[in-house]
């Protein structure tokens, strides 16, 4: 044997043993039997805690599907709103279900599936506040959870008001419905199915919806790290099929309902 | 294995430099009032703990063992939640209903209960160092200074205060530094406009959370660098013999 041919049946047989594995982060999640769900649990009614502190929610039944899709188990990672993406870079969890805001400041950093739901935005404040209407809140002692998106739209208008006033942030929604009881702001901007929620609830008596507040609609996806394609892509058929199969309305009507419309993922006149 | 999924954005986090800059302003700021008010607390307290009057002791070992022994974030938590929340019911067992009436005496906004928090816990920590600091002036100053006809309060302020202040000067740098650390805590209440806050709302905004917190924490590195090294040179200035 020629040393060139050698060198080729050589290279051909190291090739064979040797052929590297990329082992995306699909497999990792099927090969490991367990999806890791990062989950916002003070944030009715897509994740909050029942009675035995079992996670439940839209998000939580969300996951429960997605596992069920991929044939393995699931496990909720409690995750408060600013630490969704540091539990996806760390590897504490694989898949955000975490009703986040598909913005394109956020998408340089975290890959989005298309939008599993969207919120319509309501002003939420007390009854002894005299605001009725997204207007009246020039001037006020406003606040919101930081960085969400309708924290984002509501200070700019409170900065171009320009009333007096403050803008406050907190880190989690719970804090700001605190602070809205006691006095400390007057008024937030939230999602209304959370707004409607809360009120629900009974745990803050003198709660009331005051309207809706002007934002576009904040349309809502799953979350996974922006270079795993192979899981993204599943992530967007699994919210088609979620949809197309009518799981998505029956979710709604679990969790939100109220005679309540299940809001349009989708918009005319362009694809997404 | 270790793997992290992340390619740094630098530029990102540097383009908002300055905002993060005149975050840090504010964290100067409430530190600087936090130390001024805890110091004038702080000597009021050592002087109390060691009172003859029982009511001031039992008064400044109440502060003094709260501030110490429990978290800030406690401290500051309570002064912006827990405060509030107790009025409120006391004056609802009186039957007053404040709101009702258009007032609102329990807003008491993030920058001030922050404020206030740290305050309380430097007058707490530093009421056990000046106590420590008045024990090293020896009695005979006092003595010395009454018998040349200063009074009560000159001898104290003339004489025993400045010497004191020189044998805790090194300790209170320290707290100066710890209260530039705690103002980071003022988060957990709202405060969106110092260091911190700053950081946490630009790390949601965009999800660069590495890049955000590792140029605040550089900055908050500097800025303690900054005030040893310049509580060193008043020192060199002040307390030089």
């Amino acid at each position: 044997m020629k040393l060139p041919v050698m060198f080729g049946a050589a290279a051909m047989a190291a090739s064979l043993i040797v052929t590297p594995v990329f082992a995306d982060k699909l497999d990792d999640i099927i090969a490991s039997g367990v999806l890791r769900c990062a989950v916002v649990l003070d944030f009715p009614p897509m994740g909050s805690r029942d009675d035995n502190n079992e996670p439940i929610g839209f998000d939580v039944d969300t996951c429960a599907d997605l596992a069920a899709a991929l044939g393995v188990d699931y496990e909720i990672v409690e995750t408060p709103f600013p630490d969704r993406i540091p539990a996806l870079v760390s590897g504490r969890a694989d898949v955000g279900v975490a009703s986040t805001s598909d913005t394109l400041e956020r998408a340089k950093t975290i890959g989005f599936s298309i939008p599993y739901f969207a919120f319509n935005n309501v002003v939420l404040t007390r009854d002894d506040t005299g605001i009725e209407s997204y207007e009246d809140l020039a001037g006020k002692n406003l606040g919101s959870v930081a960085g969400v998106f309708e924290a984002i739209a509501l200070e700019e208008d409170h900065n171009e008001w320009d009333a007096g006033g403050s803008f406050r942030t907190f880190q989690s929604q719970a804090d700001v419905f605190l602070a809205l009881n006691q006095g400390q702001i007057d008024a937030t901007v939230v999602t209304g199915t959370v707004a409607a929620a809360t009120i629900e609830s009974g745990n803050f008596s003198g709660f009331k919806i005051a309207g809706e507040a002007p934002y576009l609609v904040d349309y809502v996806s799953l979350i996974a790290l922006r270079q795993e394609y192979g899981l993204l892509n599943y992530l967007n058929l699994f919210v088609h099929q979620q949809y197309r199969t009518g799981r998505y309305e029956e979710l709604f009507e679990k969790w939100v309902g109220g005679g309540a419309q299940p809001p349009s993922l989708a918009l005319n006149g362009i694809y997404y | 294995m270790f793997n992290i999924n992340y390619t740094f954005h630098w530029n990102q986090a540097f383009r908002a430099l300055p905002q993060m800059l005149e975050g840090a302003l504010v964290t100067l700021q409430i530190a600087v009032l936090s130390m001024v008010i805890g110091i004038v607390i702080g000597v009021l307290l050592a002087l109390a703990k060691d009172s003859r009057v029982a009511a001031l002791r039992w008064f400044a070992n109440i502060w003094i063992e709260v501030a110490r022994n429990t978290p800030a974030l406690f401290q500051v938590y309570m002064i912006y939640f827990g405060i509030p929340a107790v009025l409120q019911l006391v004056a609802g067992v009186f039957g007053v209903n404040f709101r009702a009436l258009g007032i609102n005496i329990f807003y008491l906004d993030s920058y001030w209960a922050v404020l206030v928090g740290i305050a309380f816990n430097n007058a707490g920590y530093l009421a056990e160092t000046f106590r420590g600091g008045l024990r090293a002036v020896p009695p005979t100053q006092t003595r010395a200074a009454r018998s040349l006809g200063f009074n009560a309060v000159d001898s104290f302020r003339l004489i025993v205060l400045p010497q004191m202040f020189r044998a805790v000067f090194h300790p209170m740098t320290n707290q100066m530094v710890w209260a530039i650390l705690m103002t980071s805590v003022g988060i957990f209440v709202g405060l969106n406009i110092d260091l911190t806050g700053v950081t946490q709302e630009l790390n949601a905004r965009t999800f660069r959370t590495f890049e955000f917190f590792a140029l605040a924490a550089a900055i908050y590195y500097v800025i303690a660098k900054i005030v040893t090294g310049g509580a060193r040179l008043i020192a060199w200035r002040l307390f030089r013999y």
